[in-house]
């Protein structure tokens, strides 16, 4: 079974193995036992409550059950921009006309922005190789929207994604080579690693505070604003699907851009639906395993609502009926629930065109086992 | 001999010819357009008259006459107020230092303010010559007849005058400035906007002109080389104003990144150098050659003659130069050393 859980100390090795096999992709996980320890401390004193609502970095861990390991982990940073400055670029158009010309330009333009400060994040997220697939990735990533629904007042309105943009193989950006190198004298990923530890006074010493015009920087500069990295195109597909829309807003390194959505139109959220747990008998259970008849089933996420202790794992949607969701003792176990507790659910994958809605499937095929 | 007089509505055609000859744009203050043309002589001659608005700024346009042949060898003018009411702009050259104490990073960042500083400030301007006579006594009587023009009439001009020099251009007319930064905003050729910039209100450039500062980095290498870098051309007059004393500061032409020169009017050597004397004959060609003007308003002439000084301040110069300068024994002038 594959479990989502508050991150904790003794996922260190683990983490440090992922972060260690990420390469320099993700810079807020750098490979670095001191620095993960901290991180981990930081998300047990948010989960404990022992730190203020808008300071808390909530980390999530996928755990796999019967490897008894973390193989993955997400993020959501309550608010961003509090106790350091939060940078992005803008992209905005400024127009020059000249009626007496008849000449009438349009330049896009950079404009430094500190616009997202306050506002939550999602972050920080990263999945074994071992475990890539299946589903696994959407679990990570959505079931930090089902925090935030059962959790709302401790998160903004609106949250958002900063999306890894391009750069080669090498580690190089054309936006960094054309901008960021002319101002900071150093290599993008030496900038983009300070950046990713919180180290950031150095942003505002030495990044151009005027209006960067577009058609001032090389073609190559040009193309990469507000695009993302090949690798990272799956993720924005995924964010695209749960209502999140590239704001306007891009990365000052390297141009990614920062995708939105307001947190009540996330669509985890929208779709998300309360049951009441029941119980299934083991004979139900071991009779379906052994019919393998919920393969082919779309998966059910199904969270306890539990702060401190919040889990989500996936059931097959035919467990769910109109009021209720039946679970198997080791589930049930899995996320601190028993018969009789309200469970918040939702769908794992978006509802294809023309495919059955989660208990509705059970209402048509009649009574199954209960 | 050689006469510098406010120009005439029948130097139109001379000028004309002067204005569109140099090749792509030695002056970016003559029109090439007639009618525009013969507007901004009427325009100087009613300065020289006293007979503008008086909500107008004078500005007044001069030509070099060969007495000889009577024909307009050369133009030059001056701007009492440079904006002539409107908005002067220039590109201030200035520099930021971003350092990181934390990184050990200490960086040099140059930025182009847009600037209206010098409205308003007396501007040397339309400065146009056969290129035949470079290197003559003829080119020197044409840029400092103006300047003993201001020193006769000095309450007409500010306390600061400024040139403006025109700035790098290769052979084939591209202007490297221009390419890498107005082209974005403007739309047109370097060659359109110089134009333009003469014969339009300037509210085209307040429409087009990018309002926030540029940096430098991020202009092309070409660009970046020719901020503040005086076209070849230009050398003679750059080199003949810094012997008068101006000075290269932080300002740059707009279109084409040419320095500004700035000058205290009351520290320019011609100005300094300049005194009144009686004019009085003399037969013999023998002296030093100077500039002596005189003449008032449209009566204003210049020419370049021998002359010899006596104890009492008078100035002997040959009757011939009296006919140049239409006075007579006993008038005053204004002379300098050449």
């Amino acid at each position: 079974m594959l479990l989502i859980r508050p991150l904790q100390e003794n996922d260190l090795e683990a983490l440090y193995a992922m972060a260690q096999s990420a390469g320099k992709g993700l810079t807020t996980l750098p490979a670095d036992r001191g620095l993960l320890a901290k991180k981990i401390r930081h998300a047990r004193d948010a989960f404990d409550q022992r730190c203020a609502p808008e300071a808390a970095l909530y980390l999530f861990a996928l755990e796999d059950t019967e490897l008894k390991q973390c193989v993955g982990i997400s993020g959501i940073q309550a608010r961003v921009g509090l106790d350091e400055v939060f940078y992005n670029y803008r992209l905005s158009v400024t127009v020059n006309a000249s009626r007496e010309l008849g000449v009438h330009v349009r330049t896009p333009t950079l404009h430094l922005s500190n616009d997202m400060t306050d506002t939550s994040e999602i972050c920080s997220l990263l999945l074994s190789d071992s475990h890539r697939g299946g589903g696994n990735g959407l679990l990570l990533s959505r079931c930090r929207f089902m925090f935030m629904d059962h959790f709302r007042k401790h998160f903004s309105e609106k949250v958002f994604a900063e999306m890894r943009g391009v750069s080669d193989k090498d580690g190089r950006s054309p936006l960094w080579d054309a901008l960021g190198r002319k101002f900071f004298d150093m290599e993008f990923t030496q900038a983009d690693t300070l950046s990713g530890l919180g180290n950031k006074s150095f942003i505002a010493e030495l990044m151009p505070k005027f209006p960067i015009y577009l058609p001032m920087l090389p073609d190559e500069a040009r193309a990469v604003i507000g695009r993302v990295h090949d690798n990272t195109a799956p993720a924005l597909k995924m964010l695209q699907a749960e209502g999140f829309n590239f704001n306007g807003m891009v990365d000052i390194f390297d141009g990614g851009p920062v995708v939105e959505a307001f947190v009540h139109n996330v669509r985890t959220i929208r779709d998300s639906m309360d049951r009441i747990v029941m119980i299934r008998s083991k004979t139900a259970e071991q009779k379906q395993a052994l019919a393998g008849e919920h393969e082919s089933e779309p998966e059910i996420m199904v969270c306890n609502g539990s702060f401190q202790d919040f889990r989500v794992t996936t059931v097959p949607a035919s467990w769910v009926s109109l009021d209720t969701v039946s679970l198997s003792e080791t589930i049930a176990d899995a996320l601190g629930v028993s018969a009789g507790d309200r469970v918040r659910l939702a769908p794992l994958k978006e509802a294809v065109a023309g495919a059955t809605k989660y208990g509705r499937k059970n209402k048509h095929a009649g009574i199954r086992g209960h | 001999m050689w006469l510098v007089r406010p120009a005439e509505s029948g130097d139109l055609k001379a000028i004309l010819d002067l204005a569109g000859g140099t090749g792509p744009r030695l002056s970016s203050t003559l029109p090439r357009k007639e009618d525009a043309l013969a507007e901004k002589i009427a325009f100087s001659k009613q300065s020289f008259e006293g007979t503008i608005p008086s909500d107008e700024s004078p500005r007044f346009l001069f030509v070099l006459e060969d007495t000889a042949s009577n024909l307009v060898r050369g133009v030059a003018g001056i701007d009492a107020r440079a904006g002539h009411g409107q908005p002067f702009y220039n590109y201030r050259k200035d520099a930021l230092v971003h350092a990181s104490h934390e990184m050990g990073v200490s960086r040099r960042v140059e930025v182009l303010y847009p600037s209206h500083a010098l409205t308003d400030q007396t501007l040397l301007c339309a400065f146009t010559i056969d290129p035949a006579l470079k290197n003559t006594e003829a080119f020197e009587l044409l840029s400092r007849s103006r300047l003993l023009f201001m020193a006769s009439n000095r309450h007409l001009f500010t306390d600061r005058t400024v040139v403006e020099i025109q700035g790098v251009q290769t052979e084939s007319g591209e202007v490297p400035f221009w390419d890498s930064l107005g082209r974005h905003f403007f739309n047109m050729d370097f060659e359109a906007a110089d134009q333009h910039s003469w014969a339009l209100s300037k509210t085209f450039i307040a429409e087009l002109m990018p309002p926030n500062p540029i940096y430098v980095t991020l202009l092309t290498p070409e660009a970046q080389d020719a901020l503040g870098k005086a076209h070849e051309k230009t050398r003679a007059t750059h080199e003949l104003l810094q012997r008068e004393g101006f000075c290269a500061g932080n300002y740059l032409d707009i279109f084409d990144a040419g320095p500004v020169l700035e000058a205290r009017t009351d520290s320019l050597k011609t100005i300094v150098a300049s005194h009144a004397a009686a004019l009085h004959g003399t037969p013999s060609e023998d002296g030093e050659p100077c500039l002596i003007s005189g003449g008032e308003h449209v009566e204003f002439r210049c020419t370049v003659s021998s002359m010899t000084e006596t104890l009492t301040g008078d100035a002997k110069v040959p009757v011939k130069a009296w006919h140049t300068l239409g006075l007579d024994a006993g008038d005053t002038v204004r002379v300098v050393p050449l």
